[in-house]
């Protein structure tokens, strides 16, 4: 699976775990952060704004009946650091989006990732800053054992 | 004629000399942003403290959590913050301890965050020398903006404010802040998913000091409120040095539409 970003070898459960997104308020009181679900529609609108952007999307189940779906990102202040752009998603594009649900199971869930149609994903910010802490820890762990 | 240009050439020349005694070190000017990508700038993401600090350096030079993931022993040291601060409060303000999220006005209502939230929020803090006896400081959450009045002036009004009065003053590089007149409000203890309570006596003293490579920010800021805190507690904070960066419009908060109360984390 190729990925939008350099720092691309994030683990997918490391990714979903990735800490609290940083934003002007907590996001436990909306979203159940121990669970995960994934959902699959077409783009309707992104906005990249702040505090938070949004994504709509239409998704279609079984029955060809469609929902709208929202999904909420960290806001475009902690987008916009890893090269996210307005233009990032855009209309008529098909995603895989997986994310935290809502308490209530309404049709929104909060951003964990994002697969497109051509197989490249989009991160969290905080989970590439992840990857990037883990890569410095395993080069101070090899530097420890060779200083023995 | 002559007389006139002699007086231009002196009141220039004071007004020059006043900015130089007001700004000495002026090195701090220009954006600022999210920490480097270090443990420590991670830890301190919004804020934190020496003892949750000293637990997080403990814990990764421990070889046997080498194979433990970094959000492990994160979460471990802000559990320890947690406790540590808790520990500061007094009882009136541990019982209030930590806050619901839910019951966050800036979630609950859009109301823009007090002093006490907006000098550790995430993102872009901007600085700028707008007058020789004025510094502005602008947030990128919230689009938050303060002044900082390097001549000492007294607040035209005794009435707190949301961002109380500040008045600055260099010492050496370090650019020194001192707040009075914070309404009260809710402060990070140490960050939104631990929020606590002060009262309208808060005094907060900031230190800012750039890093010797040039690269971060570091703010060590000393808070005072005796129905608060039992003793003076110290917080701590980074930023990088991210002059490509800019604040971008802040203008699309709604208020949620479903939420649930008590959820712990």
């Amino acid at each position: 699976m190729r990925r939008m970003h350099a720092a691309a070898l994030v683990p997918p459960v490391l990714a979903i775990l990735a800490a609290e997104a940083p934003a002007h308020h907590a996001f436990s009181p909306v979203y159940d952060e121990a669970r995960v679900i994934t959902v699959a529609g077409v783009v309707t609108e992104f906005r990249f704004v702040n505090p938070h952007a949004l994504l709509i999307m239409d998704v279609t189940d079984g029955a060809g009946k469609v929902d709208q779906w929202t999904v909420e990102f960290a806001g475009r202040l902690n987008l916009s650091e890893f090269g996210w752009t307005a233009d990032s998603l855009k209309p008529g594009e098909t995603v895989t989006v997986t994310g935290n649900p809502t308490h209530t199971g309404s049709a929104r869930m909060f951003f964990r990732r994002i697969v497109r149609a051509d197989g490249t994903e989009l991160l969290p910010g905080n989970a590439q800053r992840l990857d990037t802490i883990e890569e410095q820890r395993r080069r101070r762990a090899r530097e420890r054992e060779q200083q023995k | 004629m002559r007389r006139s240009a002699a007086l231009l050439l002196v009141l220039l020349a004071c007004l020059a000399s006043s900015a130089r005694a007001q700004s000495p070190a002026p090195g701090l000017e220009g954006m600022w942003s999210d920490p480097p990508t270090t443990p420590e700038g991670l830890f301190c993401f919004f804020a934190c403290t020496d003892p949750g600090l000293a637990r997080l350096n403990r814990l990764l030079d421990d070889p046997a959590n080498d194979a433990r993931p970094f959000q492990e022993l994160q979460a471990e040291a802000k559990r320890h913050e947690r406790e540590y601060l808790r520990d500061q409060l007094t009882p009136a303000a541990r019982e209030r301890y930590p806050l619901d999220p839910a019951d966050d006005p800036g979630f609950l209502r859009c109301e823009p965050w007090g002093l006490a939230r907006q000098i550790f929020a995430p993102h872009q803090l901007e600085i700028r020398q707008a007058a020789p006896d004025r510094l502005d400081l602008r947030y990128g959450e919230w689009d938050g903006r303060r002044t900082i009045y390097l001549d000492g002036r007294a607040p035209a009004s005794p009435a707190p404010t949301a961002m109380g009065h500040s008045v600055g003053r260099w010492e050496g590089a370090t650019l020194v802040i001192e707040t009075a007149g914070i309404a009260a409000n809710i402060i990070m203890l140490p960050d939104l998913q631990a929020m606590g309570a002060h009262s309208d006596g808060l005094r907060v003293v900031e230190r800012y000091t750039r890093a010797a490579d040039g690269g971060a920010l570091h703010l060590t800021a000393t808070l005072t409120d005796p129905r608060t805190f039992r003793t003076p507690q110290v917080v701590k904070k980074i930023w990088r040095w991210a002059p490509e960066q800019e604040i971008a419009p802040y203008d699309a908060c709604e208020p949620p539409t479903e939420f649930k109360r008590g959820v712990k984390r």
